[in-house]
């Protein structure tokens, strides 16, 4: 008797717990997207990583931002004018207001960018205002920028998310973010669990069956990702997709894998401080020793393109007329017996390099290390989580790793990581590369305001860059979506931004309408 | 009773601060500068001195082992490199999520062990018997490493019956907890089996059996509290084993809780946060085995005054 | 009784037999390099020119599983071999020494139980940094206090035998006595325990790679074959399922030989 009642309780305790709305069920008019990391900032003034910048992009507005061509579009700005090689007017839109109904003006748009610019604040943004003399209200909705010099990518700097005037700081735990002018605001962020956004009732939409929200999940296991993908769990997952997982998923009833172009530039990093590594007959034998050709078609699967550099060909700079280094592991031996690094009997040569790496990047890491013993070289990977790794290629602790720029817009680039005085934490120079001439041309590129004087200099930074390798370019990754066929209107970028995410609409009604509720917590 | 008691609170306390001591050996005493792991041989001798100032390294030893257990006394276990949060307060965040998975396993752990003990000691030699036991060698073997993902591939990939990774609700934890519980599980079946065998042949067991009992009736209603004794003891010296399996299990399951923090740390050459979870874990596992010796104690008044141990 | 015993060591000597001459001659033999990759054959499956298929890099699966092998056996025999080399001495000392001595030294060796093995374990890798070597000192600081315990077991009780004072007083050395009197004493229970140890061996080493804290790749261990296989669960259980039932049948195949040794030794006695 007892043991029944018992029993009855036990399963009804069950019950509750098993039928507890798991965390990841969606609301009706929510889409959700899985996401490989967490934001670290929802603040358009600190956010430095491509997964903060995007969810960022989607809640504040810039005065001009790219377009999915690549081109500048003004977006808080209606009309730009350059005056004069140091000034750039902003004429902003009027009648736009932040999510908490306040009316953006110039003012607001000033004190954004003053905020980042003052030290005191530790913005990380700051360095890339660098070039900024001063930013001026000149009337309500009208703003002028002056740079120190002529500078070519001054309008860059002007794709800063805005916020209202007078917002606090950060401080180190925010779970906050500030008002905005974007399509979507923020409902709720739970650090390395999720972000919900829901649309800024001060951009109301016409269309029914847009998106209500977007819940971005953090989902690190690749496998979860592509599970509830299947499952229909998850509605879009944005690149992170395990190239080997992309066969399985496009069989996959309902779901549509979409590649485009993308900007992403995967590239070897050599560290210049080390002896070896700064003979450039090792380089050249290392770019001679990589199949990269073998590398896209088996391990990428096919999404991605072999790079001769920086730029693709897509940007208006981009010069393709450079040397490149064919899979050729006779000629890299040769090099490497000239540079005087002679073979052993087993083969090897007595230059062992270390590869820093995270635990995502450590296959690539074990394919380079087997391309490059073929050649004699050993290589020693050292696997860490991001912020370990990224904590040693700042310091310069590593010989050397594979890493990837997301979003090059402007050639300006090449002056942030090859400019000899450009090391961490003031540029991004992180393997202290030093050549007079790549400066000469680099710091040119910055103050040239004509664009075609601009592309003749960029086209023998690109030569030089394919020369001396400061850089072993790999490839140009492609844009990975992989979306439920029930979400229509998506739009890629090449930079990978998610922007389009404000124009999706639901294509099955029901989805809408169910009698759920909100999403649980 | 209560002198007991207090006499084993008191005597803990020497052993805790072994334990403290060990931690404290093997984060400083170890060949090789962890200042230069962290930043790395080519650093400026500047920031490496700084950081060394900063983390308290360049104290001399005793004072730094002072600062430690003095912080110990207070609950305080310094900063985390990595995230700047207090160490104290990262590990009492994912304390509670190891001791769900633990106990998850321990439940489990005793709702296998019981019928199958229970079957292979009712007919020793017989199929049944062997059946059992052969499952609980295997589960001995089987390591949390394998068997994990086994379970995963089963039941979560082909099955899709139940989540893959993650802490939720109790769906999420059917899987680590089985994991996890599966080896103890096969420890105790075979304990109570043999515990069980041993009690047939007792006495008074023939005496029940005499007066009219059938066997099984009497096994149940006299011979299994006899029984459970020994195998209740061997649970107690197995939990500290169950927490260091905890480790693998957290990581493979992406379960957030303790170990998993440690591995993490590791990872992040967070020498302060290491140091903490090493010193959580072994504390407890100190802990949890006294209480285990405590309730022995109180169960058996042998132990308690000195006599023989079983 | 006596059917139970035969089984438990037959079957388990038999396995331990198959996995040291795996161990020994499957290097030889393979014709593959567990290292080369071949990128056209990632996550293929079983096909004839390899048995088990070939993993994310496309090596050969059933090579690594044998270097593998290999790997696990050298590891695991050499911590178990230092770990008992360590405790007797300590252990034996400790009764041969008696008195303050011998309790300070077992205070010692309780302190050191009271820490949790793997746990020991985990911090000395991570500590100590990957390498071969520090993994089997890191392993050795797991086991030691068991044969610590179970040697100065065994000399306490010797010292106190007649034939043992018998022979002292006639002159024997006391190497003499050890040879002639300890080691069969203890052959019985270390035997026992070592070969359990093996096994428990086996799972801690896979563990520390499993964690990325053990043998580093390249290097095929079962550790690190299992944590290469986590991404691919889904597309290639494969990956996992290989290694994992390698170190099951290993750890099987030496609990069984220990079980069947214990029931052996438990008779004679």
């Amino acid at each position: 008797m007892r043991f029944r009642r018992v029993a009855l309780c036990a399963l009804a305790l069950a019950a509750c717990y098993g039928c507890a709305r798991p965390h990841d069920r969606v609301a009706p008019g929510f889409i959700q997207v899985d996401i490989e990391t967490s934001p670290t900032a929802l603040d358009p003034r600190y956010a430095t990583d491509a997964i903060s910048e995007r969810i960022d992009e989607l809640m504040f507005d810039p005065m001009v931002r790219l377009d999915p061509q690549g081109g500048f579009v003004g977006d808080l700005a209606e009309s730009i004018e350059r005056t004069s090689p140091t000034e750039i007017i902003f004429h902003l839109r009027q009648g736009v207001h932040f999510n908490d109904g306040r009316e953006l003006t110039a003012r607001d748009v000033k004190s954004t960018f003053d905020f980042v610019i003052d030290r005191k604040n530790r913005s990380p943004k700051a360095g890339g205002l660098e070039q900024i003399k001063s930013i001026d209200a000149l009337d309500d909705y009208t703003i002028k920028m002056t740079t120190r010099g002529p500078y070519a990518p001054a309008l860059e700097m002007a794709m800063l998310g805005i916020v209202p005037g007078q917002t606090p700081g950060r401080n180190s735990s925010a779970l906050d973010a500030p008002p905005g002018t974007g399509p979507f605001r923020l409902r709720d962020f739970e650090r390395d669990d999720r972000v919900v956004l829901e649309r800024n009732p001060a951009r109301p939409i016409s269309d029914a069956n847009a998106i209500r929200g977007i819940i971005f999940k953090v989902v690190p296991d690749p496998t979860v990702r592509a599970l509830e993908l299947v499952e229909h769990i998850c509605d879009l997952a944005p690149n992170d997709i395990q190239p080997d997982l992309l066969p399985y998923l496009r069989a996959q009833n309902g779901l549509d894998v979409l590649t485009s172009p993308g900007t992403t530039y995967w590239y070897l990093t050599f560290n210049f401080r080390d002896p070896a590594l700064r003979d450039l007959k090792v380089r050249r034998a290392i770019a001679y020793s990589i199949d990269r050709d073998e590398i896209i078609r088996a391990y990428l699967r096919g999404t991605a393109r072999i790079a001769t550099g920086l730029l693709t060909p897509e940007n208006w700079a981009y010069d393709g007329e450079v040397v490149t280094y064919p899979y050729d592991p006779e000629r890299a031996r040769q090099l490497l017996d000239n540079a005087g690094f002679k073979a052993d009997r087993n083969g090897m040569r007595h230059l062992t390099l270390v590869y820093k790496c995270t635990p995502e990047g450590g296959r690539m890491g074990e394919i380079l290390q087997a391309m490059l013993r073929r050649v004699g070289i050993e290589v020693r990977i050292r696997s860490n989580e991001w912020a370990t790794f990224y904590g040693d290629m700042q310091r310069g602790n590593f010989d050397i790793a594979a890493m990837e720029w997301i979003g090059i817009k402007d050639p300006h680039h090449y002056y942030m990581v090859f400019d000899a005085p450009m090391t961490p934490p003031r540029g991004l120079n992180r393997g202290n590369y030093s050549n007079p001439e790549m400066d000469r041309l680099v710091e040119a590129g910055d103050t040239t305001t004509d664009e075609a004087a601009r592309r003749k200099i960029y086209a023998q930074v690109q030569k030089l860059a394919a020369e001396d390798l400061p850089y072993l370019s790999l490839w140009w990754q492609d844009n990975v979506m992989v979306m439920n066929r029930t979400v229509a209107g998506f739009k890629p970028y090449p930079n990978g931004s998610l922007r389009s995410l404000a124009d999706l609409t639901l294509t099955s009604p029901a989805l809408m309408t169910t009698a759920d509720g909100e999403p649980s917590e | 009773m209560i002198a007991y008691l207090g006499r084993r609170l008191l005597a803990l306390i020497p052993v805790a601060l072994g334990v403290a001591t060990i931690t404290f050996a093997l984060i400083h005493l170890v060949p090789g500068d962890p200042v230069v792991a962290m930043l790395g041989d080519m650093a400026a001798p500047a920031d490496i001195e700084g950081m060394r100032h900063e983390l308290g390294l360049d104290r001399p030893l005793w004072q730094q082992y002072a600062a430690f257990l003095g912080g110990l006394a207070t609950g305080d276990l310094g900063e985390s490199i990595s995230t700047h949060q207090r160490v104290a307060h990262l590990i009492a965040q994912r304390f509670p999520a190891t001791l769900e998975l633990a106990s998850a396993g321990v439940i489990v752990a005793i709702a296998i062990a019981f019928p199958l003990g229970m079957i292979a000691g009712a007919a020793p030699g017989g199929p049944a018997d062997l059946g059992a036991m052969g499952f609980a060698v295997v589960g001995i073997s089987v390591p949390h490493l394998y068997l994990g993902p086994l379970l995963m591939i089963l039941f979560s990939l082909k099955l899709r019956w139940l989540p893959l990774t993650g802490r939720g609700g109790l769906s999420h934890l059917i899987l680590p907890a089985v994991t996890l519980g599966t080896a103890l599980a096969a420890i105790l079946a075979r304990m109570l089996r043999q515990s069980l065998v041993q009690v047939r042949g007792s006495d008074y067991m023939r005496t029940a059996i005499g007066k009219g009992l059938s066997a099984n009736a009497a096994l149940l209603r006299h011979g299994l509290r006899n029984a459970l004794t020994p195998v209740v003891t061997l649970l107690g010296l197995q939990l500290g084993g169950l927490l260091a399996g905890s480790i693998i299990t957290e990581v493979i399951f992406s379960w957030p809780g303790l170990g998993r923090l440690m591995i993490t740390a590791i990872s992040a050459r967070d020498y302060p946060l290491v140091e903490g979870c090493v010193l959580t874990f072994a504390l407890t596992y100190v802990v949890v085995n006294m209480a285990t010796d405590m309730v022995y104690g109180l169960i058996d008044p042998r132990i308690r005054l000195g006599g023989e141990a079983r | 009784m006596r059917l139970r015993t035969n089984l438990s060591l037959g079957i388990g000597g038999t396995l331990v037999a198959i996995l040291i001459l795996i161990g020994i001659f499957g290097p030889l033999i393979t014709r593959h390099d567990p290292l080369a990759i071949d990128l056209r054959l990632a996550l293929a499956g079983p096909k004839p020119n390899h048995p088990l298929g070939c993993d994310a890099l496309g090596r050969d699966m059933l090579a690594r599983l044998m270097y593998g092998a290999r790997l696990s056996l050298a590891v695991s025999i050499s911590v178990v071999a230092l770990s008992l080399v360590v405790g007797s001495l300590i252990g034996g000392s400790a009764a041969l020494a008696g008195g303050r001595v011998d309790s300070i030294v077992m205070r010692f060796v309780d302190v050191f139980l009271a820490f949790p093995g793997f746990l020991l374990a985990i911090a000395l890798a991570a500590i100590l940094g990957p390498g071969l070597t520090d993994l089997v000192i890191a392993l050795t600081a797991m086991g030691w206090t068991g044969y610590a315990r179970l040697v100065r077991g065994e000399v306490l009780s010797l010292r106190e035998r007649e034939y043992v004072q018998a022979a002292n007083t006639l002159g024997a050395t006391p190497s003499r006595i050890l040879i002639r009197h300890l080691l069969p004493g203890i052959a019985g229970p270390v035997a026992v325990q070592a070969t359990f140890g093996i096994g428990g061996i086996i799972v801690a080493e896979a563990s520390l790679s499993f964690l990325g804290l053990g043998a580093m790749p390249p290097t095929p261990s079962w550790g690190n074959m299992l944590d290469a296989g986590r991404a691919f669960l889904l597309v290639a259980p494969h990956l996992t399922t290989a290694p994992g039932i390698a170190i099951g049948l290993s750890v099987l195949a030496f609990n069984l030989l220990g079980d069947g040794l214990a029931q052996l030794a438990g008779r004679r006695s």
